[in-house]
């Protein structure tokens, strides 16, 4: 099964997989399966978990048709040339049975027998990969045309901002991404395929409503409330909150890559929120307007003045540059503190384009 | 007998449905490889086309498939216009086969630089090159990348002259203008041949600041308005009003003469 995506330039891998028996068994327990490259991310257990408990195969979505999502998480990432992630949801869909040639037809799009709404939730996902938040409201009366209802729409911002953050967080480190390539080719696997599929099928399961604990104090605190009810919403909670806690990067340091990439996405309402926040920590408005500017400020550290760069080279990408982006901070920063600088921008990369669309901003 | 020839023509059955089963199978296989085939070429096609045009642009348009031209739109765009200094004169010294070569380097470097720092080339006009910044998506910080995609070139083509220099071949010189203002972005052209391209003032002011260079004696000159914009790290040195054409007053330009050394590393960080 040949992927689309071969010929997209992919870096050698930045970091080495560390066994960890407990967040296999995390995996296992979650999906059914081991999740090898998890271990990559295993210094910075908050993005490992992230990455089990933020998919939206295992019990967040309660209105969107799980098909459609499966589909929408494919396209996005081949919109943005993650060759692991896009070859990870082809392995995913071929074990639960459909086709290789029914899923070449999905992606190009060439079936007519995709739903219109599907071809909808198609569209706003490639939109926001392209456009990003900018185009918020237009993709979003484009998807109540196609009568999904709010609740429909949040689960789909949520799919393409899910799938936004795993697209960053394996693209920068340079995952990998050949052996998941060729699992659909190899003899064992296509005579495990059947097992496999059950296996997945079922850990696989609808979402219930969840009522969100308590009430967040923290930047994205009113997107979390605004998806109240959805199980989503705890699942954004605990994540931003296991980022918060992680200590490899300051709390300001991690404000200000947000805030960069609030700023290159044009998020009023999120920048407004960050800003908020680093004032609290102390940074005055002058400087952050500086750092916002001009990516830099003489009171940042030299951390700060790496990241803050950084993160503006996240939100549109080409992925061999990025990748040669991220290896020459690999240099200067330890394995932990590039794998949360890789989580907390990829995160906000998704966050910021899930809030256009569900708070209605842009 | 009758049930030797019932079995006999069981098995006919069986055999005419394995084969049929079989030839079924083969066209699916054969339709499956002219998929595949196909999916290649267009591939293929795809990044051929992105040596044409900006990547994003190309992939735009085989993922909009048949959907006529996206409209063009309004933005906010960086300009950028760089062009050979001296052109005709190293023309006359060389031949045509070494001036392809001397200039193929200088388009490589130049294109490297605008691309390393999230330009895109929008045209190569001659010797000359239009570049783009924020035109394709948003970029806030567009000016700063322009200019320091300026100072770039200027360090790659002073090492691209010893590599020159040790072949005994001429040294090359650059001009840089760069201007910032509101335009149309969009694929533009004929119906037979479309390109995506940025109109606007400033395009057209970046190209007289270029020029200006000559006149000023210098290798980048920045207008007013990109100044204003600026990173206050950039070292500028404002210029004598000059006359350019189509402006009734003289205009007043800046100089970029680097960085100063307290923001080096973090450029370098940039870069």
């Amino acid at each position: 099964m040949a992927s689309a995506l071969e010929h997209v330039a992919w870096e050698a891998c930045l970091i080495d997989p560390q066994p960890d028996r407990s967040l296999d068994a995390y995996a296992r327990r979650k999906t059914g399966l081991p999740i090898p490259s998890l271990r990559y991310f295993a210094p910075v257990p908050w993005l490992a978990r992230a990455i089990v408990d933020l998919h939206p195969e295992y019990g967040l979505l309660v209105h969107l048709d799980q098909d459609v999502a499966d589909i929408l998480t494919l396209i996005v990432s081949q919109e943005n040339s993650c060759r692991f992630c896009y070859a990870a949801q082809r392995a995913l869909l071929w074990s639960q049975g459909m086709s290789a040639a029914r899923i070449e037809r999905v992606e190009q799009e060439l079936s007519t027998k995709l739903a219109p709404r599907t071809t909808a939730a198609i569209a706003f996902g490639r939109t926001q990969s392209r456009i990003g938040p900018a185009a918020a409201r237009d993709a979003r009366e484009a998807l109540r045309r196609a009568g999904f209802s709010d609740e429909e729409m949040k689960e789909i911002a949520f799919t393409v901002a899910a799938t936004d953050f795993f697209n960053r967080a394996y693209t920068m480190p340079a995952i990998p991404a050949r052996p998941m390539e060729r699992m659909p080719d190899q003899l064992l696997m296509r005579l495990m395929r059947p097992l496999i599929g059950r296996m997945i099928g079922r850990h696989r399961h609808r979402g219930e409503a969840t009522p969100l604990e308590r009430p967040s104090a923290y930047p994205y605190a009113a997107l979390i409330e605004a998806c109240a009810g959805l199980p989503i919403a705890p699942a954004l909670a605990r994540t931003i909150e296991a980022m918060w806690a992680s200590s490899h990067l300051s709390r300001r340091c991690k404000l200000l890559m947000l805030a960069v990439v609030a700023r290159g996405l044009g998020c009023e309402v999120c920048a407004i929120d960050i800003g908020k926040a680093l004032e609290r920590e102390g940074l005055d408005e002058a400087t952050l307007g500086q750092v916002l500017t001009h990516l830099d400020a003489p009171e940042l550290d030299e951390v700060e003045r790496l990241l803050v760069r950084f993160a503006r080279e996240t939100i549109w990408y080409d992925p061999a540059a990025l990748q040669r982006r991220a290896r020459t901070l690999r240099d200067r920063l330890s394995v932990p503190e590039l794998l949360e600088a890789i989580g907390v921008t990829s995160l906000a990369n998704g966050l910021c384009r899930m809030g256009a669309m569900v708070m209605g901003h842009s | 007998m009758t049930g030797t020839f019932a079995l006999g023509i069981a098995l006919a059955a069986i055999a005419v449905l394995a084969i049929t089963l079989y030839r079924q199978w083969r066209r699916g296989e054969n339709l499956q490889r002219q998929l595949r085939a196909a999916a290649a070429d267009l591939d293929q096609l795809q990044n051929a086309c992105a040596r044409l045009a900006p990547a994003g642009v190309v992939r735009r348009l085989v993922a909009d498939g048949m959907q006529p031209d996206p409209a063009a739109e309004r933005k906010v765009a960086t300009a950028m216009f760089v062009d050979l200094v001296g052109f005709t004169q190293l023309s006359e010294r060389l031949q045509p086969e070494l001036l392809q070569r001397v200039l193929d380097g200088y388009y490589q470097r130049v294109s490297d630089a605008i691309d390393e720092h999230r330009g895109h080339v929008g045209s190569y006009v001659g010797d000359g090159i239009v570049a783009y910044f924020g035109a394709i998506q948003p970029n806030p910080w567009q000016c700063d990348d322009a200019v320091h995609a300026a100072l770039a070139m200027r360090a790659s083509i002073g090492a691209y002259n010893a590599e020159l220099a040790r072949e005994g071949l001429p040294p090359i010189a650059i001009g840089i203008g760069i201007d910032r203002g509101p335009g149309l972005a969009g694929l533009m052209g004929s119906r037979e041949r479309r390109e995506y391209a940025f109109i606007g003032r400033a395009v057209n002011f970046a190209a007289r600041l270029q020029a200006l260079t000559r006149q000023h004696g210098v290798d980048i000159l920045v207008s007013e308005t990109l100044r204003g914009e600026l990173d206050p790290g950039f070292i500028l040195t404002p210029m004598p009003a000059a006359a350019v054409k189509g402006f009734a007053e003289p205009v007043v330009t800046y100089a970029v003469e680097g960085r100063s050394a307290s923001q080096l590393s973090s450029a370098a960080d940039s870069a």
